[in-house]
């Protein structure tokens, strides 16, 4: 009798440790999936730190009032974080409507052949997002509708922001130099000569991270390849080389560069973000950089800095631009390079947006005219034409807007060429890093990056 | 007393006089007792199952398989095509290789770097050694990647203290982190610095368990500070140096997190270590089939090196 009572008591404790362990095990439980609701729109994107995500969350906010009963939330997440979450997320129909979806074959691809995102062609054209954007700038959010061909076919994506490579440089130093905005990239060299003279660093510089002597790269690069060429290599046109008289001209360059003295001494061991607080602490007379920088460099340099385009290879050629349609300007270096730069990671549908038109229209409030300008206002790039009203002369935004208008009419945006095949940037940081050490020659360099191009489409 | 609270050898003799022959549930009696030490593993093995056999199998399941990461259908399978393309892929080899290169840096380094103030404690009995053996140990619960974070900037070659006082007595030194001779060096460096306090702790409490009649006996018998180290203090660590090692190869064998914080595998492929190849081939490559059969290799080595390891130091033992 009493061993009966003992024995029981042991067989609830186990059961109720399996419940215990029940509850705990699933995460997933019926709860979770309720909470996915039709009336709440959700949004993932990078903009995880202000001003921008004030600016999105605000534009969230407004289209709550515009459409009752809708609640918009906002995440917003390092690239790194989105990119290995919502793939994942939206397989197990689950996470946001609407997300930012990383270009190419980083993101987009793969996302497209999953079924994951949705062709958004036929909203563009009915909120008219492709206005006054060139045909090379949209190309970057196009796939075929099967995933397999990037650059051409349907559009996926529409982007709010921008971005564009070019130069900083600090005002006082150019003055003491007596040093003009370069024209041509020769002169650029004799202005760096200049600063090396002086004793000073013409170049602010980091690559222990890598990326941006992909961006440098790419600059120099664009300065002596084609349109067609370039579009080729990236889009996998399957015609295009890494192995081409273009990639080892431009590493050759590079490397002259860094035996010259332009680059930051002590590079190798330092990261871009040391290299921008050398900059902005008057240690360097250029650095270059992304759009993205302009904030804080404005806040330490004020009007103490400056922004222009990469300059093209001579006068000639910037005579005759790279692009198809020459818009005349080539003073601030817009025509005749292709910048490295782009608009920023695209919004998209997800498949997991239950109302794909409603997703669509909180997708046309983040690409809104109140957007760009909360975005200028800030002192941010937004994915269009910037009115004259909204440049300030004089000023590192000012700079920056006009060369970004300049660029954007002569439709002279480059890619990253790390967009090339899937884990390139890896192998273009590794080769990049290998070339300024000195361990490969530029042809080696162009070999070895073709090697890896080649081998990813089999 | 009440049987409520009976001893194991009561409850038995109870339990048995209730088995009776002909009560009908006696048989079922039997059968639970036999299961029941197993509804009591039931828990303990469905926690181990979920968290431990699942990922396990499901990795050497994905292991044999091209995908991309993302949608489980556009997985397909190549049987062990993603290990034969381990085994062919230069990378793998290299990456493998530089494992190899750090762990006397990893392994070696930090026990003898534990094993000297540890000695030294304890044979000259230093005042402060409390104070001492904190700070020694202190790398030790720091972060790997929090240690790299530091060592890059005490690197620094433009803005950091190493630099600026080599500079200082006139000697030009390199990029540390970001120098093609000397940044697999340097990180086998922070990587011994950030190991050798476990090894500190672990040597400190084995020579306190040595006997010391073995000290005064060496003592008698004539020994100097150099042969009571090697007489008696060595052999009586062997079990400690055991798994100071195996645990240093395993920390050698999967090191990430300080090369990742201060060369993430650069400069060009100098500091690539395995862990961070797996990492570039599953996540920036998009290819999780293959980043995880080498995350299975990568597995498979550390087991087998560290069983030998610990069966070398049981047959010195026997």
């Amino acid at each position: 009798m009493t061993m009966q009572r003992r024995t029981l008591l042991k067989r609830t404790g186990a059961a109720a440790g399996l419940a215990a362990l029940g509850t705990t095990a699933l995460p997933y439980g019926p709860a979770v999936l309720a909470a996915q609701d039709d009336m709440t729109l959700e949004f993932w994107d990078t903009l995880n730190s202000d001003p921008r995500q004030t600016i999105v969350e605000d534009l969230g906010a407004s289209f709550e009032e515009e459409n009752e009963g809708i609640t918009v939330e906002h995440r917003g997440w390092t690239l790194e974080e989105l990119q290995d979450t919502l793939p994942r997320v939206v397989e197990s129909d689950q996470g946001p409507a609407v997300a930012q979806v990383n270009n190419g074959e980083s993101l987009m691809g793969p996302m497209v052949r999953a079924g994951q995102v949705v062709d958004i062609s036929g909203y563009v054209e009915e909120y008219g997002w492709a206005e006054g954007l060139p045909a090379g700038l949209l190309a970057r959010n196009m796939y075929s509708a099967d995933g397999t061909e990037f650059g051409t076919g349907q559009l996926w994506g529409v982007s709010a922001e921008a971005e564009i490579v070019g130069f900083y440089y600090n005002r006082s130093i150019f003055e003491e130099l007596g040093a003009e905005l370069p024209t041509t990239l020769a002169e650029l060299e004799e202005t760096m000569q200049a600063v090396v003279d002086a004793g000073q660093t013409p170049l602010a510089f980091g690559n222990s991270d890598g990326w941006t002597a992909i961006h440098m790269f790419g600059n120099i690069h664009g300065t002596m390849a084609t349109r067609e060429y370039l579009d080729g290599l990236i889009y996998r046109s399957g015609e295009q080389s890494f192995d081409d008289p273009t990639i080892i001209d431009a590493a050759t360059k590079y490397v002259e560069w860094v035996e010259r003295g332009f680059l930051q001494e002590g590079f190798e061991g330092i990261t871009s973000d040391d290299a921008v607080a050398l900059f902005e602490s008057g240690a360097a007379a250029m650095l270059m950089q992304g759009s993205w920088q302009a904030g804080t460099v404005s806040e330490n340099l004020g009007e103490n800095a400056g922004f222009f385009l990469t300059p093209p290879l001579d006068a000639q050629a910037a005579a005759t631009p790279a692009s198809a349609s020459p818009v005349a300007s080539p003073a601030a270096g817009g025509a005749a390079v292709l910048h490295v730069g782009g608009v920023g990671i695209p919004y998209s549908i997800t498949s997991n947006a239950a109302d794909p038109d409603l997703a669509a229209g909180l997708i046309n409030e983040l690409v809104s005219e109140e957007a760009f300008s909360a975005f200028v206002e800030a002192g941010l790039l937004p994915a269009s034409e910037i009115a004259d009203d909204q440049i300030t002369e004089g000023t590192v935004s000012g700079d920056l807007y006009s060369s970004w208008n300049t660029a954007l009419a002569n439709d002279a945006l480059g890619h990253y060429l790390d967009w090339a095949a899937p884990g390139f940037y890896d192998v273009l940081v590794s080769e990049l890093q290998q070339l300024l050490g000195g361990q490969v020659t530029p042809g080696e360099f162009a070999a070895n990056l073709q090697e890896f191009y080649a081998a990813s489409f089999e | 007393m009440s049987i409520d609270r009976a001893t194991p050898a009561e409850a038995t003799q109870a339990s048995s006089s209730n088995d009776s022959v002909g009560d009908p549930s006696a048989s079922r009696g039997i059968a639970f007792r036999r299961i029941e030490p197993f509804l009591y593993l039931l828990p303990a093995v469905l926690v181990f199952t979920l968290f431990l056999v699942a990922p396990v199998a499901g990795t050497v399941v994905i292991s044999t398989t091209d995908w991309d990461g993302i949608a489980l259908d556009s997985a397909s399978f190549v049987g062990v095509q993603n290990y034969i393309d381990a085994f062919q892929d230069s990378g793998f080899w290299m990456s493998l290789w530089h494992n190899i290169v750090l762990i006397p840096y990893f392994v070696i380094l930090p026990a003898v770097l534990g094993l000297i103030p540890a000695v030294l404690v304890h044979q000259l009995k230093l005042r402060g050694a409390r104070l001492f053996q904190a700070g020694l140990f202190l790398p030790y619960i720091m972060p790997g990647v929090l240690i790299g974070v530091v060592w890059r900037w005490i690197l620094n070659p433009v803005f950091g203290p190493v630099n600026a006082a080599l500079d200082w007595v006139g000697i030009d030194a390199p990029s540390w982190l970001g120098d093609f001779t000397w940044a697999l060096p340097t990180v086998g460096l922070i990587g011994a610095w950030a190991a050798y306090g476990f090894c500190y702790v672990l040597f400190v409490a084995g020579i306190q368990k040595i006997p010391t009649e073995l000290y005064e006996a060496a003592r008698l018998d004539g020994a100097g500070l150099w042969q009571e180290v090697t007489a008696v203090t060595l052999p009586g660590l062997r079990r400690e140096m055991a798994v100071v090692l195996s645990v240093n190869l395993i920390l050698a064998l999967r090191a990430f997190d300080v090369i990742r914080a201060t060369t993430n595998g650069g400069p060009g492929d100098e500091t690539q270590v395995l862990a961070l190849f797996m990492i570039s081939a599953a996540f920036n490559a998009n290819e999780v089939g293959y980043g995880t059969a080498i995350a299975v290799l990568l597995a498979v080595m550390t087991l087998v090196l560290s069983v030998l390891v610990l069966r070398l130091f049981r047959e010195a033992d026997a």
